[in-house]
């Protein structure tokens, strides 16, 4: 059988999967796997949905697909601007229907550290810190973040550091999709050619497991928009991610 | 002394712009990771071995990593840092972090632009929504109240952040002052409203008819700006739409290892081959 996801292909795809017909969606900054997951969507599906991001568009008209998710180029062929403070704004009066975070560690429970690995006050590694997420992850109506490495150090037990609290819905690795079933993450699928019991051996928190199922393969339409997003294939290069 | 700056011309050269900012002072820079941030002014500012310096930005980047490696800033308070693009975490800002050097205040986004809202509403503290669960407020000491008006629901309140300048690269200005940007204002109106002083940076200077032509894109009025400086190419080696993309190479070379490349990069900055910016060097 052919490869049918590389981890790219699986990480862009299944975020895009996330994203519900006539929902308000918003990418980020750092975020440039949930950018490439919004614009698939509005290519791949026969529905549509709002899609605003930290560029200030508001369902723009991307030519150029750029580097940096807060890059300019995301605002082009909006009709408005919606600014930092407003989407902040819209997002705690319960308006944000799914939200893209980054996370560094992600516990059972969705919750995430993006502020330091060992202790706060004397880091062994400083991180970027959580943006958004403090005040987005327990506001927004749902919210998914990605990692481009499934593994022990990233999907934890116990987080160095709360920094965003409130579980996200939605979880993708390079070789797995969770979702939040009664305050844990679930498994709700797994990569075809990864194994269930490395999927549990490689994640640092006990999961449910009972409905989950390979994920389906990228249709058509999915494989098509990606391959009209990363046309020289310049992003999967980039993003380097590895089943392994 | 009066609360706005009547001036009708408030040009200045860089190196002037950049000596008003004093020792130990706390500044808010405007844009987004390496989108029109004040970033000639942020170089002048090492030129000129400016110390102790606060750094407030909800998502800063290249501005606070060559603060830190040139040892200007001492504290900073900010939501997310990072170089973007492929370029990752920011090395010296994160190294001065794990060293302690740079003392952090680590802030959602949006408490640091509630504390900023605080500051321009003139009042104490403000209410900012989320963090519910979050371990920053016992982190930062941020206060839990109850609605005061019965609801029942709780919300964290955040001290009012007011920075001592906030810096803003802006695409046009007039002589006077009044200040356009294109695009995304990012931070920079709650910034430009917060902070005591306000100090602009500009892609070009335009007649003031211009503004009075559409005065609804006027970001900031002129009374509240104290000085402006025009440097085209300024948020090299960002962006500044849509005149300029993100310089890669230029950050690239940045990130080399070595005093060299930080003494090349520094040379090598638009604002070293304005004639005005560099004929008079204060500080």
């Amino acid at each position: 059988m052919d490869e049918q996801w590389s981890g790219f292909s699986y990480i862009v795809t299944n975020l895009a999967r996330f994203i519900r017909p006539n929902e308000i969606t918003f990418s980020g900054v750092n975020s440039t796997l949930p950018m490439l997951a919004c614009l698939l969507a509005k290519r791949a599906y026969n529905w549509d949905f709002i899609y605003i991001n930290v560029a200030g568009g508001v369902d723009p008209v991307v030519e150029h697909i750029p580097l940096s998710s807060s890059d300019p180029a995301l605002a082009h062929g909006s009709a408005s601007i919606f600014s930092n403070e407003d989407f902040y704004d819209l997002c705690t009066r319960g308006r944000m229907d799914l939200t893209f975070l980054g996370a560094a560690q992600i516990d059972g429970e969705g919750n995430v550290n993006n502020s330091a690995i060992g202790s706060w006050h004397k880091p062994k590694v400083r991180l970027p810190g959580g943006g958004g997420g403090a005040v987005m992850l327990p506001t927004a109506n749902r919210a998914c973040t990605w990692r481009t490495e499934h593994s022990m150090r990233t999907l934890v037990d116990k987080l160095d550091f709360l920094t965003s609290w409130g579980g996200m819905s939605g979880v993708v690795t390079p070789i797995a999709v969770f979702v939040k079933h009664e305050g844990r993450l679930a498994l709700d699928s797994w990569h075809p050619e990864v194994a269930l019991d490395e999927v549990r051996e490689r994640t640092g928190f006990t999961f449910d497991a009972s409905t989950a199922k390979p994920t389906p393969i990228p249709s058509d339409n999915e494989k098509d928009a990606l391959a009209t997003l990363d046309p020289d294939g310049c992003f999967e290069r980039d993003a380097a991610i590895k089943l392994r | 002394m009066p609360s706005g700056y009547i001036s009708k011309d408030k040009r200045i050269p860089l190196t002037e712009l950049a000596a008003r900012i004093s020792d130990g002072a706390s500044v808010a820079l405007g844009g987004s990771f390496l989108h029109r941030g004040p970033f000639a002014l942020v170089r002048e500012l090492i030129r000129q071995n400016r110390r102790n310096l606060e750094i407030i930005k909800q998502s800063p980047g290249y501005d606070i990593d060559i603060l830190c490696r040139a040892g200007v800033a001492s504290r900073a308070r900010a939501g997310i840092v990072a170089m973007e693009g492929n370029f990752g975490l920011a090395p010296w800002y994160r190294k001065a972090v794990e060293t302690t050097t740079l003392e952090l205040e680590e802030h959602a986004c949006a408490s640091l632009t509630a504390g900023l809202r605080a500051a321009a509403f003139g009042v104490p503290f403000q209410p900012c929504g989320g963090l519910h669960g979050s371990a920053l407020p016992a982190l930062n000491g941020w206060q839990k109240i109850e609605d005061p008006y019965g609801s029942g629901q709780t919300v964290f309140v955040i001290p009012a952040i007011r920075p001592d300048y906030a810096v803003i690269h802006a695409n046009e200005v007039d002589a006077a002052g009044n200040v356009r940007i294109f695009g995304t204002s990012h931070w920079d109106r709650i910034m430009s409203r917060a902070a005591n002083r306000v100090l602009v940076v500009a892609e070009r200077c335009v007649d003031t008819q211009t503004f009075v032509d559409s005065p609804e894109t006027t970001l900031i009025p002129f009374f509240m700006v104290e000085a402006v400086s025009i440097c085209p190419h300024g948020a090299w080696p960002g962006s500044n739409f849509p005149d300029y993309e993100i310089n890669y190479p230029a950050v690239e070379a940045y990130l080399e290892n070595s005093d060299e490349a930080l003494r090349r990069h520094l040379e090598n900055a638009p604002e070293m081959a304005i004639e005005g910016n560099r004929s008079e060097v204060h500080g």
